[in-house]
């Protein structure tokens, strides 16, 4: 099992202007799976993504990422933990201004403890994603699908547990939204864990399971029955 | 070591980014900086001319002069000559018994006035210089044309000047001076020497005085028995700090002054060797320096609180890459890092271009002061100033930057990348 939450709760301020955003959430995810969190916006669905990726911490209830209680762990665990096991994926890409496209993927390798090879790894990430031939190009060189891209290679390059991809269609054309998401797929084809948050059913559908939010509950949570993309349908990913 | 390159890197390509912003940011301490060098300089500079001047009299040469006695150390000596306290102790026959000391080669007592020297219808007020006839032997002053007075002369009241170069010139011009009289209180003295020209040294400018002497100063002119300084020429400039104390021996036993433990405020006179004059006015210099230095660490202070500004404004607008590099795994020490590594590139940089443009600049004033008359300035840059240049450069980086870089790693990563 790779994530497992019980009763996760989340609020913020304090005493009278305290926000209660998610009510005690309960459910696993297992190595392999492909989910979206889906629900309108005000849902929780960014804030529960926050909490899975390490990046905020719950209020209330358990969070066992790999069987670590991660709520006794301090922020400089919780950075380790995001360097080595996760890997996020933006809507806004944040790719580093006028910095080139390797540089850009080798980023999270500069605070990993891994400290060989920085250049062939992420140079034979890049390949994977076809974007061996953009290497030396600047953030600014390439267009919107190639930046998500990149910001795919930069997600995979330390080889993660689980990829959180937050709305990462919402910038793109319809065209290079597809491409993205056929990589996303192909990348859960191989093994890899893949949770995306988006409030788009068309996106979402490309999961194996939704699990819907709405004010903080979770309303659904089931297995995808028509998934869009086939296996078999081009392969980005090689 | 490699994350370190990486972060100088990241702060390099930042800073030549905003190319305008860094300019300005690293200008005020530029400037600081390069005072830093400049007053280091001219501390040497000044130093070497002082040392060199002193030396021009001689090292081998011991100072006594009168001074005001006090109770408490400190400076009655000054407000006691304002107040009009005259000392009238020192006189002749001290110089007949210090002459006496083995180490002692010759003596000779001088004593000033203010006088009108009138030749024709041209008047010039000089400074009268009374010594005895030793003084010609002892000073370094040397006679261009005719000769000094002797002993002989100066016994006999003779009324006989030697004229220093510029009064010489603005009196008789290129005509010669030589065997004619001038007055002087209205009484004609006769010039049969004049000076080689000297200069100015320590404020003192030799050619504008006039030298008689002594007895004449003392019974024709002022009517007095006593001298205000002796120069004691010495054999042995090694031993000549004992001398100075056999000296005061002597001048407190003539002199009548009860002071058994040797405290110098109570004599009524100071002698001084030329070893100690340089110590003094090395330590003048010092002071001098370190009170410009303290100027102008505000001014760095200042310009290090631009820098401050400048982090923050950096750190303001890089906030969605601090969000990202949180996001990817830096912790706060990362970040903390990054932002104070840019900081101290900042004021390292300043340094750097500091320094360069304080030693240009204290090149060019050596320059300006050897072609001003001041020979003996040496363009010397002391490597403390090099020093304390770079140690305030990297440690105002780091204390100015270390707020910022604070900030920066207290940013929660999730409000930092939504912005």
């Amino acid at each position: 099992m790779l994530i497992k939450i019980q009763n996760l709760k989340k609020q913020y301020g304090e005493e009278e202007l305290i926000t209660k955003v998610l009510h005690g959430l309960s459910f696993t995810i297992n190595q392999g799976e492909f989910i979206s969190i889906m629900g309108p916006s005000g849902s929780g669905k960014s804030t529960l993504m926050h909490i899975l990726g390490l990046l905020d911490r719950l209020t209330k209830g358990q969070y066992e990422f790999e069987g670590q209680d991660v709520s006794k762990l301090d922020d400089n665990q919780l950075a380790k933990l995001r360097n080595e096991k996760i890997g996020f994926v933006f809507q806004a890409f944040h790719l580093l201004p006028k910095t080139t496209v390797l540089e850009n993927v080798m980023l999270p390798l500069a605070y990993s403890s891994d400290k060989k090879n920085h250049i062939a790894k992420a140079k034979k990430i890049l390949e994977s994603v076809d974007l061996g031939h953009r290497l030396n190009y600047y953030s600014n060189q390439i267009s919107g699908g190639e930046k998500q891209r990149v910001a795919i290679a930069r997600a995979l390059v330390n080889n993660p547990s689980v990829i959180f991809a937050d709305e990462p269609t919402g910038n793109l054309d319809s065209k290079s939204g597809k491409q993205v998401m056929e990589l996303l797929q192909n990348l859960n084809d191989q093994g890899n864990t893949i949770i995306l948050v988006t409030h788009e059913t068309q996106t979402a559908e490309h999961a194996n399971r939704i699990i819907q939010l709405k004010d903080g509950l979770i309303v659904n949570d089931s297995s995808v029955k028509n998934k869009r993309i086939a296996k078999n349908e081009k392969i980005l990913v090689k | 070591m490699n994350e370190i390159l990486k972060t100088i890197s990241i702060a390099l390509k930042a800073m030549k980014k905003n190319k305008i912003r860094t300019s300005l940011t690293i200008l005020g301490m530029v400037i600081g900086v390069a005072s830093v060098i400049i007053v280091f300089s001219a501390g040497a500079g000044i130093e070497s001319l002082i040392v060199s001047q002193i030396q021009s009299f001689g090292t081998d040469i011991i100072q006594t002069e009168i001074k005001i006695p006090s109770n408490k150390k400190g400076s009655d000596n000054s407000l006691g000559i304002v107040q009009g306290v005259q000392i009238t102790s020192l006189n002749l026959d001290d110089l007949k018994d210090l002459n006496k000391l083995a180490n002692i080669q010759n003596t000779y007592a001088g004593i000033l006035g203010q006088e009108q020297l009138n030749y024709k219808n041209e008047t010039k007020a000089t400074t009268l210089m009374g010594v005895t006839a030793s003084f010609i032997d002892i000073d370094k002053s040397e006679i261009d044309i005719g000769r000094f007075f002797t002993d002989a002369e100066d016994k006999s009241l003779a009324k006989v000047i030697i004229l220093g170069n510029k009064i010489k010139n603005e009196l008789f011009g290129n005509s010669d001076a030589l065997g004619k009289f001038v007055k002087l209180n209205k009484t004609n003295y006769q010039i049969i020497g004049i000076m080689k020209e000297r200069g100015a040294m320590l404020g003192m400018d030799f050619d504008e005085y006039a030298y008689i002497p002594l007895r004449t100063i003392q019974k024709r002119i002022m009517g007095v028995d006593h001298i205000l300084y002796m120069t004691h020429g010495i054999y042995n400039t090694e031993i000549a700090e004992n001398t100075a104390e056999e000296i005061r021996e002597i001048l407190r036993d003539n002199h009548n002054i009860n002071n058994p433990d040797k405290d110098a405020a109570l004599d009524d006179f100071r002698v001084t060797t030329m070893k100690e004059m340089m110590d003094m006015m090395g330590t003048i210099t010092k002071y001098i320096t370190l009170l410009l230095l303290a100027i102008i660490i505000i001014s760095l202070i200042v310009g290090g609180v631009g820098v401050m500004n400048i982090m923050y404004v950096i750190v303001s607008e890089r906030t969605s890459e601090i969000g990202l590099r949180k996001a990817l795994g830096a912790n706060k020490s990362n970040i903390m890092l990054q932002f104070l590594i840019e900081s101290i590139l900042v004021t390292f940089l300043s340094a750097l271009l500091g320094i360069i443009l304080g030693v240009i600049m204290s090149y060019l004033i050596s320059i300006i002061a050897t072609m001003n008359g001041f020979k003996e300035w040496e363009f010397i840059i002391p490597i403390k100033a090099y020093i304390t240049a770079f140690l305030f450069s990297i440690i105002s980086g780091l204390l100015f930057g270390v707020y910022p870089a604070r900030k920066a790693a207290k940013l929660d990563p999730i409000t930092a990348l939504r912005k």
